[in-house]
């Protein structure tokens, strides 16, 4: 069939110089768009014809995937814009609740997520996009049946990158590498536009690295970027790479540029405990900030916080975090948290059960297993901890 | 909000700039991504199975042969290398033909590719000097395809080693790309030929005339929007008889002809794409029940109601009497019931006129409506095709089947204002654009070979 959204995504990737407020006003007489709409960007067309209520959502899902590819959290306010418009002209559209859905799953408003993503579904079964974020919510919440359900109807409706991918991941927190793996080949084999790429083969990436197998991680990492030149996760994981091959002075070249292009909290994090490894102090400097306007503009990320303060913080304060998260999304990330922040807290005996939830699923993710040996060593249990894992690198297994 | 930062720390770290640019997101009460949260892609783009074009039609210089031929990966645009358009690898091809008219394919061609990559990992061209023959060692990619032909008595492979012709990477690349476009066409046991390759885009339109459901107007429009663009394509000629039922063409003249395109989920193949009359989305099909309709196998289209109360209550005919004071015909329209669901026959509505439905075929059961492109195989090449078809009178168009010179969205337009009812055509009701930039072709497969121009060079 044939439609422009293909292209107005690839429009999309170009100049962003735009804000949303410029047409959302009454447009005034517009000069009839010169270009032929194949060429059309979406955002041309929606100045042409701020009418289109689709349109509007597609834009909007657009911005949410950008903000996904590029980390930049501000094409959520973008998003905002356009679903807003939409939700204007048609409240109930399959593909407005869809946009309002991914944006609230960007956003880590999961419960909300699962609500619109169920209504969109209900008005439209066919809705492959829906089902997507369906999965993603589900699984945050820690409902890994749920968003079972709804991958694979996912893969009945649409298979290909976004259904693959979100397969791949429900394999591997059921502890099946090779299904995880074969889907993410899949995803790859499928891919067509370069950031769809680079985003399977950086994950070919991940499941390499958490398995230990740093040379095909480091592989994988390359072929991303040969795809989609200076994509931040893929340098990011070279950095990991280097940094958990004992190359650390590549591995912090490497985060200079990470960071730069893009100071994540998580990104931040992986650099601190590399300087650490190599004898230097940590700069917690930007981190901070980074919180602190966080926390002033009420936004809620609890994990990284707890995350954080368990390995080089407050314990107690880890805890308190890691309990407002669980509270929230009591999935396997969250459990391990919870459970690893009541260890540093010194307290193994309560933090043993979300240990077991954390690795209960056959999960094998080297971070939730190393912490619950831990765990279970202070408990004077009959434990074999993991001799490859490192402990003073725990950020750089824990993405993903 | 005033915000404490230690500026002279971030600057010492050379990245007060990054930061502003990211929190300033972030006072909007934004997250960022954090470590939890695994993100997928919504919807990846997919146009390799999107299916963009189907057109069926008694070919002009062999009449006792049918034309099938169908497009996808639309607006690829001239000299996109390095990787060009490849056909998907683990993906189904089809052109499917029901010649009884219970909605159920009774014919399948079915065409799967699989690459021959040369490259190595020396060099990412498609080809390293001048490409002078499919076999040219300069060549370093091509496709090769098989074509199998399903039926209910069994599956039989007509080819197996087909090449598809390579995307036309330009003048000093393809000095005589026709040679290679000639050199991929094959014989078919019995007297048919096959193509896959990559041509023109030969869909001439001004989409920006269905805008109308968006508020658009009829004055924009008249450039051909799809212009200077290619497509990958399937085509099959094949005798009549071939695919009449019971091989006879003078008692069952009609076939209904429905293109779908199936990818593999790792356990199954699942329908991703759907196309049978041009413009289905666009007049019938409402934007929300475009995913069901691309995954809806034609049998079940009676049993959506949306679907059908669409045809009968089209959006279009409403909005062109807003907008343009062109009277909408009277509700339901059994019309485009006709010509969308059941095919056109005195006794299947208020056409007056016995040309492609299958209740015509002598042999065929009852009919279960459904909507796909419906061709009388019996009725002859016209000798002066007009671009309208039916409309005007000239009855070896759209929409019995469908030619590559058939201005669609004008008969489309036309068949919505009422025009099969009234026999008389509505003035100014036109997307201006009348017809492709580029010559058909005399014989098989008819539509022009690709461009190697950039569009916008043009």
């Amino acid at each position: 069939m044939r439609s422009l959204a293909v292209l107005a995504g690839l429009a999309l990737l170009g100049a962003m110089a735009f804000t949303i407020f410029s047409f959302s006003a009454a447009p005034s007489e517009a000069p009839v768009a010169q270009a032929a709409p194949a060429a059309e960007t979406l955002q041309e067309r929606l100045r042409r014809l701020p009418g289109d209520h689709r349109g509007w959502a597609e834009l909007a899902s657009q911005y949410v995937d950008q903000a996904r590819i590029t980390g930049d959290p501000s094409y959520y306010t973008k998003a905002e814009g356009a679903i807003a418009t939409a939700a204007k002209l048609r409240a109930g559209d399959d593909a407005v609740l869809t946009g309002q859905a991914a944006l609230a799953a960007g956003r880590h408003e999961f419960a909300d997520a699962v609500r619109l993503a169920e209504r969109a579904v209900s008005v439209n079964p066919y809705g492959a996009a829906a089902y997507g974020v369906l999965a993603d919510a589900r699984t945050q919440l820690g409902d890994l049946r749920g968003a079972r359900r709804a991958v694979d109807r996912m893969m009945d409706l649409r298979p290909g990158v976004a259904a693959f991918a979100r397969a791949s991941y429900a394999a591997e927190l059921r502890g099946d590498l090779a299904g995880a793996r074969k889907y993410l080949e899949m995803a790859e084999d499928d891919a067509w536009s370069p950031a769809d790429v680079a985003y399977a083969r950086y994950y070919l990436g991940e499941l390499a690295l958490h398995s230990g197998d740093l040379a095909t991680a480091a592989d994988w990492y390359a072929k991303a970027l040969q795809a989609y030149p200076a994509y931040p996760p893929a340098l990011a994981g070279q950095a990991r790479t280097a940094a958990l091959s004992g190359r650390l002075t590549e591995a912090l070249t490497l985060y200079d540029t990470v960071v730069e292009r893009l100071p994540l909290p998580q990104y931040l994090i992986e650099q601190g405990e590399t300087r650490i490894k190599a004898g230097q102090a940590p700069d917690w400097t930007l981190l901070r900030a980074q919180r602190k306007l966080f926390q002033a503009a009420g936004v809620r990320d609890d994990l990284t916080w707890a995350e954080f303060e368990a390995d080089h913080g407050d314990p107690a304060s880890a805890v308190e975090h890691a309990r407002a998260e669980y509270a929230r999304n009591p999935n396997l990330v969250a459990a391990d948290a919870l459970a690893w922040a009541l260890f540093k807290a010194g307290r193994p005996a309560d933090a043993l059960p979300y240990a077991k939830k954390a690795t209960a699923t056959g999960w094998r993710n080297p971070l939730l297993t190393y912490h619950r040996a831990r765990i279970e060593q202070a408990l004077g249990r009959p434990v074999k901890v993991d001799a490859g894992f490192d402990p003073t690198l725990p950020a750089l297994a824990r993405f993903s | 909000m005033e915000l404490r930062i230690n500026r002279r720390a971030l600057v010492g770290l050379g990245l007060a700039a990054a930061v502003a640019a990211s929190s300033l997101a972030v006072l909007r009460t934004d997250s960022g991504i954090a470590s939890s949260h695994r993100e997928a892609p919504m919807i990846a783009g997919d146009p390799q199975h999107d299916n963009t074009d189907v057109y069926a039609f008694v070919s002009p210089d062999k009449a006792d042969t049918v034309t099938l031929l169908a497009n996808w990966i639309p607006f690829e645009e001239p000299q996109g290398g390095p990787n060009f358009y490849p056909f998907a690898t683990r993906s189904r091809y089809n052109i499917k033909i029901d010649n009884d008219g219970d909605a159920r394919p009774d014919i399948t061609y079915e065409w799967t590719f699989r690459n021959e990559d040369k490259r190595g990992t020396t060099t990412f061209l498609y080809n390293n000097g001048p490409v002078t023959s499919l076999d040219d060692p300069n060549l370093l990619f091509r496709q090769r395809y098989t074509l199998r032909k399903i039926t209910p008595g069994g599956t039989r492979t007509l080819v197996g080693d087909g090449i598809v012709a390579p995307s036309n990477v330009g003048p000093a690349s393809m000095p005589d790309y026709g040679t290679l476009r000639a050199q991929s066409l094959r014989s078919l046991p019995g007297g048919g030929k096959v193509f896959a390759g990559q041509s023109d885009e030969a869909f001439f339109l001004d989409l920006r005339v269905f805008d109308l459901l968006y508020g658009g107007n009829l004055s924009e429009v008249g450039q051909d929007t799809a212009k200077g663009y290619n497509v990958n394509t399937v085509a099959i000629q094949v005798p009549a008889k071939e695919l009449a039922l019971k091989g006879d063409v003078r008692r069952n003249p009609v076939i209904g002809i429905c293109s779908t395109t199936d990818k593999f989920n790792g356990s199954r193949y699942v329908q991703v794409s759907r196309l049978c009359n041009p413009l289905v989305n666009e007049v019938v099909s409402p934007a929300g029940l475009k995913d069901a309709f691309n995954a809806l196998p034609p049998e079940k289209d009676a049993d959506v109601a949306p679907l059908v109360k669409r045809v009968t209550d089209p959006e279009v005919a409403r909005l062109l009497e807003a907008v343009y004071g062109i009277k909408a015909p009277a509700t339901p329209r059994n019309d485009l019931v006709e010509i969308f669901l059941t095919g056109i026959a005195k006794q299947n509505g208020p056409i007056k006129a016995d040309l492609n439905s299958q209740v015509l075929n002598k042999d065929a059961g009852k009919l279960r409506p459904s909507e796909m492109l419906r061709l009388n195989m019996a009725v002859p090449p016209a000798k002066d095709p007009n671009r309208l078809g039916v409309l005007a009178g000239d009855l070896q168009g759209f929409p019995n089947g469908r030619r590559l010179s058939d201005d669609v969205v004008d008969i489309a337009l036309q068949a919505v204002a009422g025009a099969a009812l009234t026999g008389k055509l509505v003035p100014g009701l036109t997307d201006k654009v009348d017809g492709n930039d580029k010559p058909f072709l005399q014989s098989f497969p008819y539509i022009p070979l690709p461009s190697n121009v950039a569009v916008n060079r043009r």
